[in-house]
């Protein structure tokens, strides 16, 4: 069953801006690592973002589990961006706060209002945050702020975040692009190693066409918001690779 | 930013250490609040509960009705209205003006790169600078208005005192902000001290310092249109004039008089800002 | 002439001038309407410009006849000194109105936040506008008329005011954070007030500290002159004496009230300067 399934999607900044996004179809798997590559301004980030609806498209359909979510509001929409964790390209960490309120942050649509105002999470969820904190690697660090993490500490307490919601599908957005290439390769294989195990499906955006063919198993090629690749990673070779990038070539 | 953090000594922290420290902050910030509720209570007994004349306000149909005698407007106001008004324009113009010739010299003293001899002087300016913004324009006028008599002079010299603090607090910062660079260049051609200050730390602050003037300029704007109320001319006699005849559609009109002459130098300054900027 | 620089070598004919054709007759243009109008508005106004300078000699000697010495006694009277406390009080209690009730104006009044754009950010802006053009002493006149001398009107009167002024800080704040921990909060599902409480509240707090300082210093600074006008504190112990002409004991006063202003200014800056150094 496809966890995730895109039909046709199209996206604008504004009601009378271009289009970003031309009628994107695709397909996600349970057991993907799903690749987005394409050059910058193709449309890659908005097209994760319309996903959990933080951009909101202007046409096509999105089946998350087979249910339609491209109109939902309120409520619904909310228990919809529950199930769908997302990582980011620069963290979104909230700085001032500590590690562990960071972590447990990614709780909150499960969480009432009264608890968030004290900041009292079950004991469930705090236990949960020390395992992912300490799968990560990060478990001395809990009373750190997070603003005194190093680059690479940050994205980790990101993805503990992001996997504290328990999520049916992971997103990341440019996850490595802020990060160097040696932490770039840690933080990709650790969220492959983790993902793995939980059996979260990922829908990533990346820059880096080598990490892509590395850790990803499928790869959707934009160019200028058109859709010019879809296949398994084994099939995307160096004249695909030119074609989707003639823009950056040229 | 990426230098390596040494893990942190401590041992490896269980649920119950997390919930243990996380129930400590709340205690300490509960005990903050209850504190200032505390606070609160007590306030509101002495100055609420104690002090007002419950009994004349009555019900709360009577303050409704209380409130209700200001809803409408005065018409036939208007024409007293043009004059006082150009006045209370005039009187902020003029006070501002002159604040900003006064606040050279604390501007001067105030900046610590460039203050004469920093023991005396920069002390000096930071007081004249406080002195002026801490006492209230109303008080300011009174002494005004005992020193030189009343009239709009009065309400200008209030007005230019109380802008002092603002302005030369901005500007002294704006100069110790400087680009030291042009200050070397005009030094290095020989330029004495005159020459430096106008040609090498004026034109940097300059558009800062023209900003923050037409933002004073705005408020004393709201200042002037109520100096009247003791003696210095301008909406603000005029608002006193109504308060005491019981003209209470006559004060809802002054107030919107003052209102709309705020928004046109609202209005006004983001125009001149944009321009200066 | 220097004659010199008249044997060099000819160089073809640069003209410059400072005066530039249209721009420099604008610029001065400016300057001279600025002029007229300044020298107009004094004769408007009726300015005597020869007893301004006269008016230091005179100031210098009324203050050291009638003014001179502050009638010390009378302000360290217990009766002063408790108006002095509830002074305090009533600024407390007007600015922690004021502040309370501008966060939710200055979430509603912030583009970035608002709930609806449409509707409740411009009325929120409104609001804050209203509040803060109408100067504290209007407020206090128009509170003192409609429910009688007291406390009550200062402490409404400091409220309204300070709400004005703090929401439109608390707006801006809030308008110039990163919106990067929003996107994330609104991405696990978090809710409005959920978002406010993680992804705003953390950014804006030491920010919101400093302006809450801030707006104490203007609310104590009012507090001290709103009696004036009838709404309690030491404002109509000014008055009073202002009235008999007990100039010893106006000087007096005003001194209490600059010290105390002083003193309040001193003690925020130091409280600032730990916020800040908190961050």
């Amino acid at each position: 069953m496809a966890v995730l399934e895109v039909r046709d999607l199209c996206a604008r900044y504004s009601a009378s801006g271009p289009e970003v996004l031309k009628g994107i179809s695709f397909s996600v798997e349970a057991d993907d690592f799903f690749a987005v590559i394409g050059p910058s301004g193709s449309g890659k980030s908005t097209l994760i973002r319309c996903i959990n609806r933080l951009v909101n498209p202007s046409g096509g359909e999105i089946l998350f589990y087979d249910r339609e979510v491209t109109k939902l509001r309120g409520r619904q929409l909310r228990l919809l961006r529950r199930d769908i964790g997302m990582i980011f390209q620069e963290f979104n960490l909230i700085d001032r706060m500590s590690v562990m309120d960071n972590v447990l942050s990614g709780r909150l649509g499960y969480t009432g209002n009264l608890r968030t105002l004290f900041r009292a999470f079950p004991r469930d969820d705090i236990q949960h945050a020390l395992n992912l904190l300490d799968q990560v690697g990060l478990l001395e660090f809990v009373d750190k702020r997070a603003d005194e993490l190093s680059g690479g500490q940050r994205q980790r307490v990101g993805i503990a975040r992001a996997l504290m919601q328990n999520p049916k599908l992971l997103l990341l957005d440019e996850p490595t692009s802020a990060l160097d290439p040696k932490i770039s390769r840690e933080v990709m294989s650790l969220i492959k190693r983790m993902t793995t195990e939980l059996k979260v499906p990922c829908l990533c955006n990346i820059h880096d066409v080598t990490l892509a063919l590395e850790f990803c198993n499928k790869i959707i090629g934009l160019q200028d918001g058109k859709k010019m690749f879809d296949g398994p990673a084994e099939e995307m070779d160096q004249s695909m690779l030119d074609k989707i990038y003639e823009m950056e070539v040229l | 930013m990426n230098k390596a953090l040494a893990p942190p000594t401590a041992a490896k922290p269980t649920v119950d250490d997390i919930i243990r420290s996380q129930r400590r902050t709340r205690y300490a910030r509960g005990a903050f609040f209850t504190l200032l509720l505390i606070m609160v209570v007590w306030s509101v007994k002495v100055t609420v509960i104690d002090d007002t004349d419950w009994a004349r306000i009555g019900s709360l149909a009577n303050v409704l009705k209380a409130t209700n005698r200001f809803i409408g407007i005065d018409f036939s106001l208007f024409p007293t209205l043009i004059g006082p008004a150009i006045e209370t324009l005039m009187i902020a113009c003029l006070g501002t003006l002159l604040g900003v010739i006064l606040c050279i010299p604390a501007a001067w003293f105030g900046a610590h790169n460039i203050t004469p001899y920093k023991p005396i002087t920069y002390p000096l300016a930071r007081l004249m600078m406080t002195l002026s913004r801490s006492i209230h324009e109303i008080v300011w006028a009174l002494f005004f208005v005992a020193a030189v008599g009343l009239g709009p002079l009065a309400g200008v010299l209030a007005l230019a005192v109380r802008s002092i603090g603002f302005i030369a607090k901005m500007t002294a910062e704006a100069i110790e902000d400087i680009d030291p660079g042009p200050v070397d260049a005009i030094r290095a051609t020989g330029g004495n001290d005159f020459q430096v200050v106008i040609y090498g730390i004026l034109p940097q602050v300059l558009p800062q310092v023209l900003s923050v003037v037409v933002f004073e300029w705005e408020i004393n704007i709201r200042r002037s249109a109520i100096l009247g109320l003791v003696g210095a001319g301008g909406l603000g006699l005029v608002f006193f004039r109504q308060m005491n005849t019981f003209n209470y559609h006559g004060v809802t009109t002054v107030i919107l008089a003052i209102l709309l002459l705020i928004l046109l130098g609202e209005v006004f300054s983001y125009f001149a800002r944009k321009a200066v900027i | 002439m220097n004659r010199a620089l008249d044997r060099q070598p000819a160089t073809p004919q640069r003209e410059w001038s400072r005066f530039k054709f249209p721009g420099s007759l604008i610029k001065y243009g400016i300057w001279l309407s600025i002029l007229v109008f300044l020298a107009y508005t004094v004769k408007y106004l009726d300015i005597p410009l020869d007893r301004l300078l006269g008016m230091f000699g005179r100031l210098g000697s009324t203050l050291a006849n009638r003014y001179y010495p502050p009638d010390i006694e009378y302000i360290m009277d217990l009766d002063y000194l408790e108006y002095v406390v509830e002074t305090i009080q009533m600024a407390y209690l007007g600015a922690l109105f004021g502040l309370l009730a501008s966060i939710p104006l200055g979430w509603f009044g912030s583009y970035n936040m608002t709930p609806s754009r449409l509707y409740v950010f411009p009325i929120a802006r409104l609001i804050s506008m209203g509040c803060r053009s109408v100067h504290e002493m209007i407020w206090a006149i128009l509170f003192v008329t409609i429910i009688g001398f007291g406390m009550l009107p200062g402490v409404l009167a400091l409220t309204f005011f300070c709400t004005g002024f703090a929401a439109k800080l608390f707006a801006e704040e809030i308008e110039a954070i990163d919106m990067g921990p929003v996107d994330a909060m609104r991405a696990s599902g978090a809710n409005l007030f959920q978002i406010m409480l993680f992804g705003v509240f953390p950014q804006v707090r030491v920010a919101f500290t400093g302006i809450a300082i801030y707006t104490w210093d203007v609310a104590f600074r009012a507090a001290t002159v709103v009696g004036f006008f009838g709404a309690g504190g030491m404002g109509w112990y000014l008055k009073r004496n202002i009235l008999q002409i007990e100039t010893e004991r106006v000087a007096a006063i005003l001194l209490s009230i600059i010290f105390l202003v002083l003193i309040s200014e001193v003690l925020s800056a130091w409280a600032r300067a730990r916020v800040m150094k908190m961050k």
